[in-house]
């Protein structure tokens, strides 16, 4: 069947704003809209800039916006959109580099700031840190997350809130600091607790919707806040 | 040259509208207490106070007095559907516990709004 796709284009060195191009292409239900847009480069418009790279949903590198949501292109299929004409565009809030590629340094600035590595001041052990099948599971979900920055790139509250840590590097302070191997969780709870941390986030629920992962981030943004109001720091 | 161009927008859903009616019920009772304030301020003149409840006792005011109602109505139960999502786990209800707010919201709003509207005649 014959599929629209609507991308937007833009080069910041020769153009003012971003205009839409379309294309159409032979696509099947199942092809996924990377295959369509690698299928567009390849043989329509080499001019057409995208990330990619593992093109299984696991290297975070394909996020975009598609018919207004934020996604893995590798991971939608053409028969997940409703018919008609796919629009295509850059993650929102991020300055735009060329055509779908944004400029992601905010976004890893604030991934820093948390310091996203063990940290445990403890002797090290002769073997592996070892953990209950229960400790793991409070970390298990939290994870899973793939650095795609489809999440903070949907949320309002970084939008507004430039130095907003954004529901990402948030999931991540998570992650660390209800590890029982990590020894610094008052540290990361200071980080979190600034006035651009956690408490930005106002339950909009756009990193959950966005999340291709469906990582429940809003989730895990609660237990931060309740471990804030329950622990004294 | 690297110019800063991007864009702020995003298909809306369940909790992102929730979201936005809180905001704006929120605006509205902001400006619903500074029209409050300005009208008890009045009372240093009790003949302009009494010029200005008799001109809050028109038809407008009392269909806005309803629309405040409302407006209290969803702004405080919403408010527990937030306190719920931030302390007690509800975030992986949300879409549930908003059509709660809208159901439960109706109930009380119609519980309020029918004696309002019989003690008017």
């Amino acid at each position: 069947m014959k599929v629209t796709f609507k991308i937007q284009r833009f080069i910041p060195e020769n153009d003012t704003k971003p205009s839409f191009k379309e294309y159409v292409v032979e696509a099947q239900p199942n092809t996924t809209i990377l295959d369509c847009l690698n299928d567009i480069r390849w043989h329509y418009d080499e001019t057409l800039s995208f990330r990619r790279s593992c093109g299984h949903a696991i290297c975070g590198s394909c996020a975009m916006n598609i018919n207004g949501k934020n996604g893995l292109a590798c991971q939608t299929h053409v028969q997940d959109l409703k018919s008609g004409a796919i629009t295509v565009k850059p993650l929102p809030s991020f300055p735009i580099i060329k055509d779908l590629v944004v400029d992601l340094d905010k976004f890893y600035e604030k991934f820093n700031k948390i310091k996203p590595y063990l940290i445990n001041d403890g002797p090290v052990p002769e073997k592996e840190r070892l953990q209950s099948p229960e400790q793991q599971k409070l970390i298990e979900e939290s994870t899973t997350c793939i650095l795609c920055a489809a999440c903070t790139s949907s949320c309002p509250s970084f939008w507004a809130d430039d130095d907003y840590l954004g529901p990402s590097a948030l999931l991540k302070a998570y992650r660390y600091i209800f590890d029982t191997r990590d020894t610094s969780a008052e540290e990361r709870l200071s980080v979190v607790n600034d006035k651009h941390g956690v408490f930005r986030c106002h339950t909009i629920f756009n990193c959950n919707e966005a999340c291709p992962k469906d990582i429940n981030i809003t989730n895990h943004i609660a237990k931060l806040k309740t471990a804030l109001v329950t622990t004294k720091l | 040259m690297k110019k800063n161009v991007y864009e702020l927008k995003y298909r809306y859903h369940t909790g992102s509208v929730a979201w936005v009616l809180h905001r704006l019920s929120g605006l509205a009772l902001i400006l619903y207490l500074v029209l409050h304030i300005w009208v008890i301020s009045n009372l240093n003149n009790p003949a302009g106070f009494n010029k200005v409840m008799a001109f809050l006792n028109e038809p407008l005011f009392k269909l806005l007095e309803l629309g405040l109602w409302g407006v209290i109505i969803y702004h405080a139960i919403n408010g527990l559907r937030v306190i719920l999502v931030d302390f007690f786990g509800g975030s992986k209800n949300q879409k549930k516990l908003f059509w709660g707010v809208v159901v439960v919201g109706i109930v009380v709003f119609i519980a309020g709004a029918v004696p309002f509207i019989g003690n008017l005649k």
